[in-house]
């Protein structure tokens, strides 16, 4: 058997369980998504005169506009989750055990990350339903929510990466687990939860060039217009240059970690 | 190691009922200080987190200010209060997860065991909560007051606080009940968004008139909307009893509530 | 002399484990009363019954003269308590800790400082009083949880395995404390599940085993109801199994300790030696010590409960390591 087919089936098996882990424990879930789910029913409710704004973009309801957010919110904290769930298992020594095999070192981290990119798509079906079930319809239709699936997967993917590489590196739940708020606060500082135009300085600065406003636009586009492919593409870049970035962090940290021990 | 006699007599000297009953209180209010001055950055989470929500607020949903319906044109006057609700929700939340804690750690049982009143060892994490929910709302205050929030007035000022502290109170109850119920901290999510869903389907985000249908539904019949409007009344506009006096029944209504199911959990630990 | 604590019919259950399951016991004023059991036995939940932690599901119990249920409050300012997980507070000081207990107790504060400190000093903390107590070692919290018991004087104490997990030295230590206490006139209750602390310091014993109580009296009475003295016999590797056949005719034998003893109670004591070694000498097992025991506290636990106390312990102690 080639090495590729013999590598492919080692993060198969390790992807497996990842996945496996996830879903096995709900009320590590829940967190990931009842909180996004409460709070988007609360800013919805709150904030849904937002519509009427001179400005806002046409939209059916600021459920639909919201959607995007709630997504975005989620599969940040399945990257989170992920990166908790990867230094237990070092805190535990099972990264030892799978560092003693003959498998390659990424390996690893690929089959972690199988298990936030199920959770990620989990989340873009979830919120899809929500949003069918309170009445926000997608205007691209099923193209549409079929891009925003994944959109939502790939950048769950990518996140999950920074969240490998913060475990690897620091080895401890805790710390990883720590940085959960930092989530909320990155997310405020896109525009996930508003129209980035519409919000004050110095977010609204910050919100221009935040990676994290592109993939909400990306997956958001589909929902209250239409594909766009100036915005699909602007997505998939923020995506990929947080992919590297999350691989390259990877890596230093695997390599540091195999250094230390 | 020799031996010392006892001193005689054998028979403590005690102190009448109530003295004992208030020492206690205040020494259990006087512990609950270690966890933020013994503790190195401990207190750092309980006093961001309000401020960090206030800033992402503002910064995110600020324009709302521009539809009419706001009596004020300062979105941070606006918000402000619900931020320091938010941090006393926080505080009472973490109170109980710190007795769950000390459940957990048998720390409990040395207070159940000593003849203290089981509503003394409940008021000690309560009011403890109250007066530390003040620390994030003087935090997020300042804040809002450089950021263009107008000073609410003295009387403003105290009603928010009074608020605040209560609030805090409440929050300690309902996180106390939960871990009394569970005696785990496994509950502690529970604890935290039960207080914040509680706090945020008021009038936090807008005015009634500008919620969405089914929230100002809600908010209409959630309690704690009294206790939002008394709080920002001095922010907005001016302070009166009209608008104090709802806050103040909600604020006892929901003590009596959990502050009953707490103390009724506390007395049952024994079944 | 007055009862210090007074137990009839004492019962707990848990759903469908019953822990403790009739439980008849009289302690008088001013002894050392030992519960001797292995892990599980009852002897904690029993203790937490007492201490008005835990309601009874059956039977009733008074100590110091007042029912635990219906007068709880009375009960706890009567008694001091020292439970089996130190309940100490790591952020606290020594001395605060004892301050607390002080003020728990209803004392005044001036009053509870003094005590705290006499205290501190009587069990040797006075030098890490100010201390963390989370930067304290085993037997240092052990220490602090008895003074922390004793604040308020109380006429009875409960001792949750007050040596458990402790070094023989802070042992010793404990056990002379409880002795000092004792000579001062305080009931001392303690729950254990090593042999010598029950021979050493108690007065009256009560064994326990699955939630009942199946011996009881002074560790000397014990031993005498149990009579013989037995033969221990170390032999060497593998013949156990054919000395144990050979040896059966000739007295009771005794459950293996372990793979390379034999033990036998021998009706008449020193003269059965010499039957016992020819016949394991006609046999052809080679023995290679030989030892006459007279009854301990083991052999009472074995003949009531069909195993060895601190076998059992120590199975149950590593099985914990293995699980954590």
């Amino acid at each position: 058997m080639s090495q590729l087919a013999v590598n492919a089936r080692v993060v198969r098996a390790l992807g497996m369980r990842s996945v496996r882990q996830t879903f096995r424990r709900p009320q590590l879930i829940a967190p990931i998504i009842v909180f996004p789910t409460l709070l988007l029913a609360i800013q919805t409710g709150g904030a849904s005169s937002a519509v009427n704004l001179p400005g806002f973009p046409p939209v059916e309801s600021f459920l639909q506009f919201m959607l995007a957010g709630a997504m975005m919110q989620s599969l940040m904290l399945a990257g989170n989750s992920g990166g908790i769930a990867l230094a237990v298992d070092i805190e535990m020594g099972f990264t030892d055990r799978l560092f003693s095999a003959p498998i390659p070192r990424f390996a690893i981290v690929l089959g972690r990350l199988a298990g936030t990119a199920a959770l990620g798509l989990f989340a873009a079906l979830w919120f899809l339903a929500i949003g069918l079930i309170f009445g926000a319809s997608i205007e691209a239709g099923a193209a549409g929510a079929l891009l925003a699936i994944v959109l939502v997967t790939a950048a769950a993917l990518a996140v999950g990466g920074i969240g490998a590489a913060i475990a690897l590196r620091t080895g401890s739940a805790s710390v990883v687990q720590g940085l959960f708020p930092l989530v909320l606060v990155v997310l405020f500082l896109s525009s996930a939860f508003f129209p980035q135009e519409l919000m004050i300085e110095p977010a609204k600065t910050i919100a221009q060039y935040n990676p994290l406003s592109f993939i909400v636009e990306g997956i958001r586009e589909p929902m209250i217009s239409g594909i766009d492919a100036d915005d699909t593409v602007d997505a998939v870049l923020a995506i990929l240059g947080i992919v590297i970035v999350g691989l390259l962090l990877s890596d230093r940290a695997l390599r540091h970690r195999l250094r230390v021990g | 190691m020799e031996a010392t006699s006892i001193p005689a007599p054998r028979v403590a000297l005690e102190l009448p009922a109530w003295r004992a009953n208030l020492a206690t209180i205040a020494a259990l209010i006087a512990r609950a200080k270690n966890e933020l001055l013994r503790v190195p950055g401990a207190a750092i989470p309980g006093v961001l987190a309000p401020t960090i929500f206030f800033l992402g607020l503002n910064g995110v949903f600020g324009g709302l200010i521009e539809l009419r319906g706001f009596t004020t044109g300062s979105y941070e006057a606006f918000i402000v209060p619900v931020s320091m609700l938010q941090g006393a929700g926080f505080t009472g939340a973490a109170a109980g997860v710190n007795l769950a804690r000390d459940i957990e750690a048998g720390w409990l049982d040395r207070l159940l065991v000593s003849p203290a009143p089981r509503w003394v060892l409940l008021a000690g994490t309560v009011l403890a909560a109250s007066i530390r929910a003040l620390i994030p709302a003087t935090f997020v205050l300042a804040i809002a007051l450089l950021l263009g929030a107008g000073f609410p007035g003295i009387d403003g000022l105290l009603i928010a606080y009074l608020m605040v502290a209560a609030m805090a109170a409440v929050a300690a109850c309902w996180g106390s009940f939960l871990a009394l119920r569970f005696k785990s901290q496994s509950a502690a999510p529970l604890m935290q968004a039960g207080m914040m869903a509680l706090i945020l389907t008021t009038t936090a985000y807008a005015p009634l008139a500008l919620l969405s249908p089914w929230l100002e539904k809600v908010a209409k019949v959630n309690p704690v909307t009294d206790v939002v409007e008394a709080a920002r009344q001095g922010f907005v506009g001016s302070v009166t009893w009209a608008d104090t006096w709802p806050g103040l029944l909600a604020l006892a209504g929901m003590l009596a509530v959990l502050g009953f199911l707490a103390l009724r959990q506390m007395r049952r630990t024994a079944a | 002399m007055a009862e210090a604590i007074v137990v009839a019919g004492l019962e707990r259950a848990f759903g469908e484990l019953r822990a403790v399951q009739g439980i008849d016991l009289t302690v008088e004023e001013g002894e050392i009363y030992a519960f001797l059991g292995p892990n599980g036995a009852g002897k904690t939940t029993t203790v937490r019954m007492l201490t008005t932690l835990l309601l009874p599901t059956g039977g009733s119990a008074r100590v110091g003269g007042r029912d635990v249920v219906k007068e709880a409050r009375a009960v706890r300012a009567s008694i001091g308590v020292a439970l089996q997980e130190a309940a100490l507070d790591p952020l606290m000081t020594g001395r605060e800790l004892i301050r607390l207990q002080a003020t728990l107790q209803g004392l005044p504060t001036a009053e509870g400082r003094r005590r705290a400190d006499d205290l501190l000093e009587r069990v040797d903390l006075a030098g890490a009083a100010d201390r963390r107590v989370g930067t304290y070692s085993g037997g240092m919290q052990r220490r602090l949880d008895l003074a922390a018991a004793l604040v308020h004087e109380p006429r009875v104490l409960f001792l949750d395995e007050p040596t458990t997990g402790l070094d023989p030295v802070s042992r010793k230590t404990i056990w002379e404390e409880v002795r000092a206490l004792n000579d001062d006139g305080t009931t001392v209750f303690l729950t254990t599940q090593y042999l010598e602390e029950a021979d050493q310091l108690a007065d009256d014993v009560a064994i326990i085993d699955s939630g009942r109580i199946v011996a009881e009296g002074t560790p000397d009475s014990l031993k005498a109801e149990i009579g013989h003295p037995h033969l221990q016999l170390h032999l060497a590797d593998g013949s156990v199994p054919e000395a144990e056949t050979v040896l059966a005719p000739l007295g009771r034998l005794l459950p293996p300790k372990d793979g390379k003893c034999v033990e036998v109670e021998v009706p008449n004591g020193a003269a059965d030696i010499p039957r016992v070694v020819r016949a394991l000498d006609e046999a052809g097992i080679a023995v290679e010590s030989l030892e006459l025991v007279r009854p301990t506290l083991d052999d009472v636990f074995v003949a009531k409960t069909g195993y060895h106390l601190e076998q059992e312990s120590e199975e149950n102690e590593e099985a914990a390591v293995m699980d954590a």
